[in-house]
């Protein structure tokens, strides 16, 4: 059984995380108000506001994911508490760090900080880049250590075979049996080692630079691909870590048997990998001195990636429910909510990864509008779920109540009519990371209103959320740690 | 694809997805507890990966050869433009241009003829995406310092073409832009 200990710092790390959360959406409703033109910041202001918005929500949502997969591998193998500890206490005083050379250094490259732009004059104080790559290297340690350790423990128990599932693709019963959880937290946590390396590497060599002072000049095309292969990988592996968590509690809390690892779930989710790590270069693809080969292998990546999700994951949700009675709580209902936004938002990322319809979307809002769809009404859902079966324990206990109704309603309402205000704005070539739009742009100001007001529902509908959640997070965190 | 017939294309996806998520939501609250689901679940999966692997199929067949890389590419351009991109401006001109010293020129592009913009930039990232005159984004490149983004083009509506910045490059990207005629 999970300790005390672990239930303890899981629910420290769910208060925090949805406390961030909240603070990266005010950011956010700030960046539209201003987009329509309802208030007036500085750009400065506003393009720190958002590079703060776009690290934290990454960061946010995949500690998050990392969270609940932490919890449940304890059912599996030992994970370490001091672990834990350690990355929370990195993670918090990493965006410090971010908060820090962001709001008051002004910091403000977005966060993508493509080189050399960094470097360059952006308005901040001298002081702000390095502190704002010493905070990524914090976040980095942290992440990494706590992503290493995961895997070990894996490795402690399963053999390489093993916890790929290789065993189940050549036998139809084998004698090990992988459970689907071991063998998806495997291959993502594979994902996010490689992805942090890569932010590794970018850091390193931004520093070389830094202290060269003109000696060393990184090349500005590497830079893009190693930031984009961090970037894009561990912002999809965040929502593989949820659906690591689906494969674990979905069917516990339909009261259903739980899922086994089968033949084409080992083959999916070992092609899914290979598909996920190299879908990256999407984002390249208008840059036309990139080898052709690569901008293909993007759009085939990224066709194929849909491929193992469609086919096994989303699949077995809708055969796991269809035509099956099933009683439905908030924890099952944001599981398979969450599912629904995700494939709506992988439509939206399908159209964006066609290289010939990326050609006009490329960098405008449809890109903001297909990867807040699968975050907003997809990933954070699936984190939500977790932490409302978290933090209740007893899945008997959550009634759908009316209020619970009208939440969900209010979110999904609210979640819709700001997705697809940027929907329309991509559609209508309106530009991503404006702080205000160019005459000629006339929707532009317009959907900006209409985004904010649909977000402010949502944002109504996550302090609820936030409420339930955190109250049973606050009980978790005064359980006397020795029983009388 | 038009950008509305993708903005369409989506919306008719998504209202699908919605209706089939739906369908198996509401499938469940309505049935009987003797009713056990879908029969021979691997069978229907077969068949809709086989479907779908067809669908991504065609969809590459037929979108890979109209990508940027090979549309126009065996056409002699009858104009070269060369761009240069710097914090926040662009400088467009039919010269070579001097990193040191970049002077840009006003520009007349020849309709219905294929036109090569050489694109680069003098310090950060940039974007140079040109906009027709009913400001819908016709085609783009990005602006890279130590390369040179080759891109082809034919214009086939006279007017005044705005060029606009799309890759965030600082406190003055959301200003940056230049235009050009097309006659």
């Amino acid at each position: 059984m999970e300790s005390l200990k672990l239930k303890k710092i899981t629910a420290l790390w769910i208060v925090t995380v949805i406390t961030l959360f909240i603070v990266a959406i005010v950011l956010g409703l700030l960046m539209r108000l201003n987009q329509a033109e309802v208030i007036s910041e500085e750009p400065l202001t506003f393009y720190s506001n958002m590079t703060t918005h776009g690290l934290m929500m990454i960061g946010i949502w995949f500690v998050a994911g990392m969270v609940a997969v932490n919890y449940l591998l304890q059912r599996y193998v030992n994970t370490s508490y001091a672990v834990s500890v350690f990355a929370f206490v990195f993670t918090v005083i990493g965006v410090v760090m971010l908060w820090v050379s962001t709001f008051i250094g002004k910091f403000s490259t977005g966060w993508t900080f493509l080189y050399p732009l960094p470097f360059k004059d952006i308005g901040a104080s001298s002081w702000a880049t390095p502190l704002f790559l010493l905070s990524l290297t914090v976040l980095g340690v942290g992440w990494l250590v706590w992503s290493v350790a995961m895997m070990a423990q894996i490795f402690r128990k399963y053999s390489l075979s093993q916890a790929f599932a290789w065993q189940h693709l050549f036998k139809k019963n084998p004698t090990v049996e992988t459970p689907p959880f071991i063998l998806i937290t495997t291959i993502t946590l594979v994902g996010v080692i490689a992805s942090l390396i890569a932010a590794v590497i970018v850091i390193i060599l931004y520093f070389a630079e830094y202290f060269s002072i003109g000696g060393f000049v990184n090349d500005a095309l590497l830079m893009k691909n190693l930031i984009y292969f961090f970037g894009h990988t561990i912002a999809n592996e965040m929502l593989y870590l949820g659906v690591a968590v689906i494969y674990e509690i979905f069917a516990e809390a339909s009261g259903r048997p739980k899922w086994k690892t089968t033949w084409y779930v080992s083959l999916a989710w070992n092609t899914a990998l290979i598909f996920i790590l190299t879908a990256f270069f999407h984002h390249l693809y208008m840059d036309f001195v990139q080898p052709q080969g690569l901008q293909i292998v993007g759009q085939l990546a990224s066709y194929l990636a849909s491929l193992p999700s469609a086919a096994v994951t989303v699949f077995s949700i809708i055969v796991a429910v269809y035509k099956v009675k099933t009683n439905w709580s908030i924890v099952n209902l944001l599981f398979f909510l969450g599912v629904a936004g995700w494939v709506i938002g992988g439509m939206g990322a399908i159209i964006d990864a066609t290289i010939s319809n990326n050609i006009v979307l490329h960098n405008t809002l449809w890109v903001p509008a297909h990867f807040h769809t699968y975050n907003v009404m997809g990933n954070v859902l699936f984190s939500f779920a977790f932490f409302y079966w978290f933090s209740t324990q007893n899945i008997n206990k959550l009634i759908m109540s009316n209020l619970t109704r009208v939440t969900l309603a209010v979110l999904i309402i609210g979640g819709i009519g700001f997705l697809m205000a940027f929907y329309i704005g991509g559609a209508n070539s309106i530009p991503r990371r404006y702080s205000v739009y160019p005459a000629g742009l006339a929707s532009a100001p317009y959907l900006a209103k209409i985004g904010f007001t649909f977000a402010i529902l949502y944002l109504a509908a996550i302090l609820v959320f936030f409420f339930n959640i955190s109250k049973r997070c606050f009980a978790i965190l005064s359980t006397p740690s020795s029983p009388a | 694809m038009e950008h509305h017939s993708m903005l369409l294309l989506f919306i008719i996806l998504a209202v699908f997805l919605a209706i089939v998520f739906v369908t198996v939501f509401v499938s469940s609250i309505k049935v009987s507890d003797e009713n056990h689901g879908l029969k021979n679940t691997l069978r229907k999966r077969f068949w809709f990966s086989l479907v779908l692997t067809i669908v991504l199929g065609i969809l590459t067949a037929v979108t890979l050869p109209k990508s940027p890389y090979f549309i126009f590419a065996k056409e002699t351009p009858s104009k070269v433009i060369h761009v240069a991109a710097l914090q926040f401006s662009f400088f467009m001109t039919e010269k070579e241009i001097d990193p040191k010293q970049p002077v840009g020129e006003s520009i007349v592009i020849p309709l219905n003829q294929v036109v090569e913009f050489r694109v680069t930039s003098f310090d950060v990232n940039h974007g140079f995406a040109i906009y027709g005159p009913d400001m819908k984004l016709i085609t783009q490149t990005q602006a890279m310092p130590g390369y040179v983004n080759s891109l082809r083009h034919k214009f086939t509506v006279p007017g005044e073409y705005r060029v606009l910045c799309l890759e965030f490059c600082g406190m003055g990207h959301q200003g940056m832009q230049t235009t050009f005629k097309v006659n």
